[in-house]
C-alpha cells in the first residue's frame, strides 16, 4: 500500500494524527509542502534609498570626530573655554528657536513641553555640570593616560553602535550614557575647571540636544535633512584634517564605505537572500500594544 | 520462651526466705529486690508489702522462695513449696542454691485454672502433682529431685539469672531520660528501663536498715543508716534557712532593678550592650533556680540545680584567686601605669597608618582630594579620642580597684567587666568602621543602581526583578556623572573601608574569645562531668552482661554492668542553656556582607529568657 502501487483505500488520507487512518505515521501525500513560502515579505531596496538612510549613520560617525577635534583643540590650548561657552550658547539658541518653529505634522499624544520646562532642564544641566566641574576635573588624575583614551574610545564605540537610528528622539540610554562617559573621561584631562564645564556642556549639546533637532527635522523637512547630513560630514572630516590628516583620511574612508559602500552590498546580497515561512513559524504579534499602557 | 530473673548481688549468701519483687508485664521477666527471712507472719507480709506499694507506687509482690540451706536446715523445702498456698500467685519461683556450687537452680510453679498447682510442661506429658514431688523428696532425697529438675529444664521454661548490684542501679539514671508520664499510646517503656525504674522508685524498700528493729528481717541493700552520714544530713538541715535568705536577698536585688529610674530608655540601651548587666541579670536568674524552696523533682531539675550551683562556686573561687593576685604587690597601680600610654601608643600607630593612606598606600591610584579630607576627618577624631583618655587618666587607677573587686562575684565577672573596657576603649575603632562602612555601603549602593540607569533599566520593587525603563533626559544626564564620580572614587573608599574593617575585626576577636571563655564557664556541666568520671554508673546509657556460670544443668548466670555515658552525651544533656555565643551569620554570608559594607555584629547574644 504504497504512494505508487495499487490506488490506495477510498478514505483520503488527512492531515491528522489524533485519528486513526489507515496510513502509516510519517505518510505525506502530493500536498506536501504546499504552504512553504519563500522570501516573503521581502523588500525591494533602492541604491540611492538606502544611501539616504545610511548617510545618517556617516552623520553621527561626522559628529563625534567634529567633538573628538573640538576637544583637540582645547587640550593643545588653542581654543579657549570662553570661546567655546560662547559658540556652544549661541548654537543652542538658534537650535532651539529652529526647533520650535518647525512644527510637528502629527500631534503625539502628551502634551508638548513648555518653555518653561526647557529652561528649568536647562537650569539644571547647567548648575550641576558647573557645581560638579572641580570634582570631575580631579577624576582622573592617577589614571594613565593610555587607559584614559582606551576607555573612550571603547566608550564612543558603544555609542555609535547602540545609537537609536531609526529614531533618535528619546535618546537610548546606552547610546546617551556611553557617551557622556567617554566625554566626561576627556574632559577631566583638560587643565583647568572652567575647560571641563565647556567641554560637557559642548558634550551634552553633541550628544542629547542635536539629535532631538535632527529628529525634528526628519519628520518635516526630509530634504534639508539630507543636506544637513552631507554638512555635518564633510564638517567633521574638515575639523578632524586640521588636527591631523591621517585622520581625516581615515575618517573620509570611513563615511566613505559607510555610506556608499555597504548600501551596495546590501542590494546586491539581496538576490541572495533565501528565506522560507510556512504555518510552522512562531506568531508575531503586528498589533501596537503601547496603546494599552 | 525464656524467663529472666534480675537477682541482687547483695542476696547471693542471704539465708532462706520469701523473695519479694516485681513481675515487668510484657516480657517475662521478674525483678527480685529483697529478701524476707523466717520466722515471719505471713499477714505482716502482706502488710508490709501493700505500705511498700503505695509509698512507691509500683506493683509488689511475692515472687516466690529462696533456698540456701546451711546445717541443720533439712526440712526447709517441705516448708518452702507450703507457703506458695498461702501466698497465692499466677507463678511461684523456687530458686535453690547449695553451698559450695555456684549456680542456682530455679523451679516454676503455674497455678492453672483450677487452683492447681501445675508444673510448666512442653513435650512429654509427665504431669508432676506437688504432692507428686514431696513424695519423691522424702523418698529419694537430693539426686532424683536434680534429675527432675534437669528434666524440667530442658522441656520447661529456660531461666536466665541476671546479677545486678543493687545500690548502683538504685542511683543510676538510665538515658536518653523519659520525662513525666509515658503516654500510654506510645510503645511501653523498654525492659531495662522497667527494671530501672523499679529498683530506682522502691528507695523505701532499702531504707529500712540492719539497726532497724521491725518485725520482719529482710536482705536487700541496706545505707548506713541516718546516723552515718551525719554532715550530709546537717548540710541538708541547714541548707533550707540559706535558700530563704538567698530569696530574700534576690528579691530586693530585684525591686532595685525594676524601679522606674532604671527603665529610661539610654540606661536600658546601654544596659542591654553591656556584657557585664548581662552576666549579672544571668546569675541571678541561677541563683533563682537554686535558691527555689521546693525540692528539685526529677532527675533533670537536680542536675541542673547542682550543674548550676557547682559553676557557679568554681566561678567564685577563680574569681578569688585573680582578686588575690591581682591585689598583691601593687598590680593594679602597674596595670593603671601602662594603659595610659598604650592607648597613647594605638593611636599613635592608627595616626600613622591615616598618614600612610593619605599617600599613595602601596601604589593604589586615589583620589588626592577626597583621600585628604576623610584622613584628616579621622586624624580630628583620633586627636579627640586621645584628649578624652588623658581626661580620664587620673581616674583610671580607682576605677580598675574598684573593677577588680567585682571579681569576688565570679571569674565570669572580671571577664566581662574586661571585655566591656576594651569595648571602651577601642570606640574610636568602631566609629571609624562605622562611618567607613557608611559611606562605602552608600556607594556600593548608588553604583549599583546608577549602573542600571547606565545600561537602561530600573530595578522593579514589586516584582523583586530588574525591567527596562524610559528615562527623560535630565535623569540621564545627571545619573551618567554620578556615575562617572562614584566609579572614579571607588578605589579610596574601599581602601579606607578595607582597612578599618581590619581593625574592628581584630577587635571583636578578642572579644569574641573573652565571651567565649565566659560562656564556657557558664555552661559547663562541672557537676555531671565530676559524677561522670567519680561515680560513672549513675550516668547510664546502657547496660552489659558478662557471663559468670554456665555449667550445664544449671541457668545461664549473667552480670548486668553499667555501661557509663560517653563524655559528650553528657556535655550534650547537661549543659546549662546561656545566651549561646555564637556566631550569627555563616562564612558566606558574613563575606558577602563585608563585600557589600553592611555592618557586621558577628557574636550575637540571644536573650536571656529563653523560654
Amino acid at each position: 500500500m504504497g504512494p505508487d502501487g495499487a490506488p490506495g483505500p477510498t478514505v483520503p488520507w488527512r492531515k491528522v494524527l489524533w485519528e486513526r487512518q489507515p496510513f502509516p505515521d510519517n505518510y505525506v501525500d502530493q500536498r506536501f509542502l504546499e504552504e512553504l513560502r519563500r522570501n516573503e515579505g521581502i523588500r525591494q531596496y533602492r541604491y540611492w534609498a538606502v544611501v539616504k538612510e545610511a548617510g545618517f549613520v556617516g552623520q553621527q560617525l561626522s559628529c563625534v570626530a567634529l567633538f573628538i577635534s573640538l576637544w583637540l583643540y582645547m587640550e593643545q590650548g588653542l581654543l579657549c573655554p570662553e570661546t567655546l561657552l560662547w559658540g556652544s550658547l549661541v548654537c543652542a539658541l538658534l537650535g532651539y528657536g529652529l526647533y520650535q518653529s518647525l512644527l510637528p505634522q502629527v500631534e503625539s499624544g502628551c502634551e508638548p513641553r513648555t518653555g518653561l520646562a526647557d529652561l528649568q532642564s536647562a537650569a539644571i544641566f547647567l548648575s550641576f555640570t558647573f557645581g560638579f566641574s572641580p570634582v570631575l576635573k580631579t577624576l582622573t588624575e592617577s589614571v594613565s593616560t593610555d587607559t584614559v583614551y582606551a576607555m573612550s574610545a571603547i566608550m564612543l564605540l558603544a555609542h555609535l553602535v547602540s545609537f537609536p537610528y531609526a529614531q533618535p528622539s528619546p535618546p537610548g540610554s546606552l547610546s546617551l550614557n556611553a557617551a557622556l562617559f567617554a566625554s566626561v573621561c576627556l574632559a577631566s584631562r583638560l587643565p583647568g575647571a572652567l575647560h571641563t564645564f565647556a567641554m560637557l556642556s559642548c558634550a551634552l549639546m553633541v550628544f542629547a540636544l542635536w539629535p532631538c533637532l535632527l529628529q525634528r527635522l526628519k519628520e518635516t523637512a526630509p530634504g534639508h535633512f539630507t543636506g544637513v547630513c552631507v554638512g555635518v560630514c564633510v564638517g567633521g572630516v574638515g575639523g578632524l584634517g586640521s588636527q591631523s590628516p591621517g585622520g581625516a583620511v581615515l575618517l573620509a574612508l570611513a563615511l566613505g564605505s559607510v555610506t556608499l559602500l555597504c548600501p551596495l552590498l546590501l542590494v546586491c546580497l539581496q538576490r541572495h537572500k533565501d528565506n522560507i515561512h510556512g504555518p510552522w513559524d512562531e506568531a508575531e504579534i503586528h498589533e501596537d500594544l503601547s496603546r494599552l499602557s | 520462651m525464656v524467663l529472666k530473673i534480675f537477682f541482687p548481688q547483695c542476696c547471693n549468701r542471704a539465708d532462706s526466705g520469701l523473695l519479694v519483687g516485681r513481675w515487668i508485664s510484657g516480657h517475662e521477666s521478674a525483678v527480685v529486690l529483697a529478701v524476707i527471712h523466717y520466722p515471719f507472719i505471713p499477714g505482716q507480709v502482706k502488710q508490709y508489702i501493700q505500705q511498700m506499694q503505695a509509698q512507691s507506687g509500683v506493683e509488689l509482690s511475692v515472687l516466690g522462695s529462696w533456698s540456701l540451706p546451711k546445717e541443720g536446715q533439712e526440712g526447709m523445702e517441705s516448708f518452702l513449696r507450703d507457703l506458695s498456698t498461702i501466698f497465692p500467685q499466677e507463678r511461684w519461683l523456687q530458686i535453690k542454691r547449695t553451698m559450695g556450687k555456684t549456680g542456682f537452680t530455679c523451679q516454676i510453679l503455674n497455678r492453672d485454672q483450677n487452683g492447681k498447682i501445675v508444673q510448666q510442661e512442653i513435650t512429654k506429658k509427665k504431669k508432676k502433682v506437688k504432692e507428686e514431688i514431696e513424695d519423691e523428696d522424702h523418698c529419694d532425697g537430693g539426686d532424683n529431685k536434680e534429675q527432675n529438675q534437669e528434666e524440667e529444664e530442658e522441656e520447661g521454661e529456660k531461666v536466665i539469672f541476671v546479677h545486678y548490684e543493687q545500690r548502683k542501679v538504685m542511683l543510676s539514671q538510665l538515658h536518653p531520660i523519659e520525662n513525666g508520664v509515658p503516654d500510654t499510646k506510645t510503645e511501653p517503656p523498654s525492659e531495662l528501663r522497667q527494671v530501672f525504674q523499679t529498683v530506682a522508685s522502691n528507695q523505701p524498700l532499702f531504707f529500712l536498715d540492719r539497726y532497724d528493729d521491725g518485725p520482719l528481717k529482710s536482705t536487700h541493700w541496706q545505707s548506713e543508716g541516718r546516723e552515718a552520714s551525719i554532715i550530709v544530713e546537717l548540710l541538708k538541715q541547714a541548707s533550707v534557712p540559706l535558700c530563704f535568705f538567698i530569696s530574700w536577698l534576690l528579691s530586693i536585688w530585684t525591686w532595685v532593678c525594676n524601679m522606674r529610674v532604671f527603665s529610661l530608655y539610654p540606661l536600658k540601651f546601654l544596659s542591654s550592650k553591656l556584657s557585664t548587666c548581662i552576666q549579672l541579670s544571668y546569675r541571678t536568674e541561677h541563683m533563682r533556680t537554686i535558691s527555689s524552696s521546693t525540692a528539685a523533682k526529677g532527675h533533670t531539675e537536680f542536675m541542673r540545680k547542682a550543674n548550676v550551683l557547682v559553676s557557679f562556686l568554681v566561678d567564685v573561687a577563680l574569681g578569688l584567686l585573680l582578686i588575690s593576685w591581682l591585689y598583691r604587690d601593687n598590680h593594679i597601680s602597674t596595670l593603671a601605669n601602662t594603659l595610659v600610654p598604650a592607648a597613647d601608643h594605638v593611636a599613635k600607630e592608627l595616626e600613622e597608618l591615616l598618614q600612610w593612606l593619605m599617600g599613595a598606600p602601596a601604589g593604589l591610584k586615589m583620589n588626592r582630594a577626597l583621600d585628604q579630607v576623610l584622613g584628616r576627618f579621622f586624624l580630628y577624631h583620633i586627636h579627640l579620642w586621645i584628649s578624652y583618655i588623658h581626661l580620664m587618666s587620673p581616674f583610671i587607677e580607682g576605677i580598675l580597684w574598684y573593677g577588680g573587686l567585682s571579681a569576688c562575684l565570679g571569674l565570669t565577672f572580671a571577664l566581662s567587666l574586661l571585655s566591656d573596657m576594651v569595648a571602651l576603649l577601642t570606640f574610636h575603632i568602631y566609629c571609624f568602621y562605622v562611618y567607613g562602612a557608611r559611606l562605602y555601603c552608600l556607594k556600593i549602593y548608588g553604583l549599583s543602581s546608577l549602573w542600571r540607569l547606565f545600561r537602561g533599566k530600573k530595578w522593579n520593587v514589586l516584582r523583586q526583578r530588574v525591567d527596562s525603563c524610559s528615562y527623560d533626559l535630565d535623569q540621564l544626564f545627571i545619573g551618567t556623572l554620578l556615575f562617572t564620580v562614584l566609579l572614579f572614587l571607588l578605589p579610596t573608599t574601599a581602601l579606607y573601608y578595607l582597612v578599618f574593617t581590619l581593625l574592628r575585626l581584630v577587635v571583636v576577636l578578642f572579644q569574641g574569645v573573652l565571651h567565649l571563655s565566659v560562656d564556657f564557664i557558664n555552661s559547663f556541666p562541672l557537676f555531671a562531668m565530676g559524677l561522670r568520671i567519680c561515680r560513672s554508673y549513675r550516668l547510664a546509657e546502657g547496660v552489659k552482661f558478662r557471663v559468670l556460670c554456665e555449667e550445664p544443668g544449671t541457668a545461664l548466670h549473667l552480670l548486668m554492668e553499667i555501661n557509663p555515658l560517653k563524655c559528650s552525651t553528657v556535655i550534650q544533656t547537661y549543659r546549662t542553656p546561656t545566651y549561646s555565643c555564637y556566631p550569627k551569620d555563616s562564612w558566606a554570608a558574613l563575606i558577602k556582607k563585608l563585600f557589600v559594607g553592611e555592618l557586621i555584629y558577628p557574636w550575637r547574644h540571644k536573650t536571656t529568657k529563653t523560654d
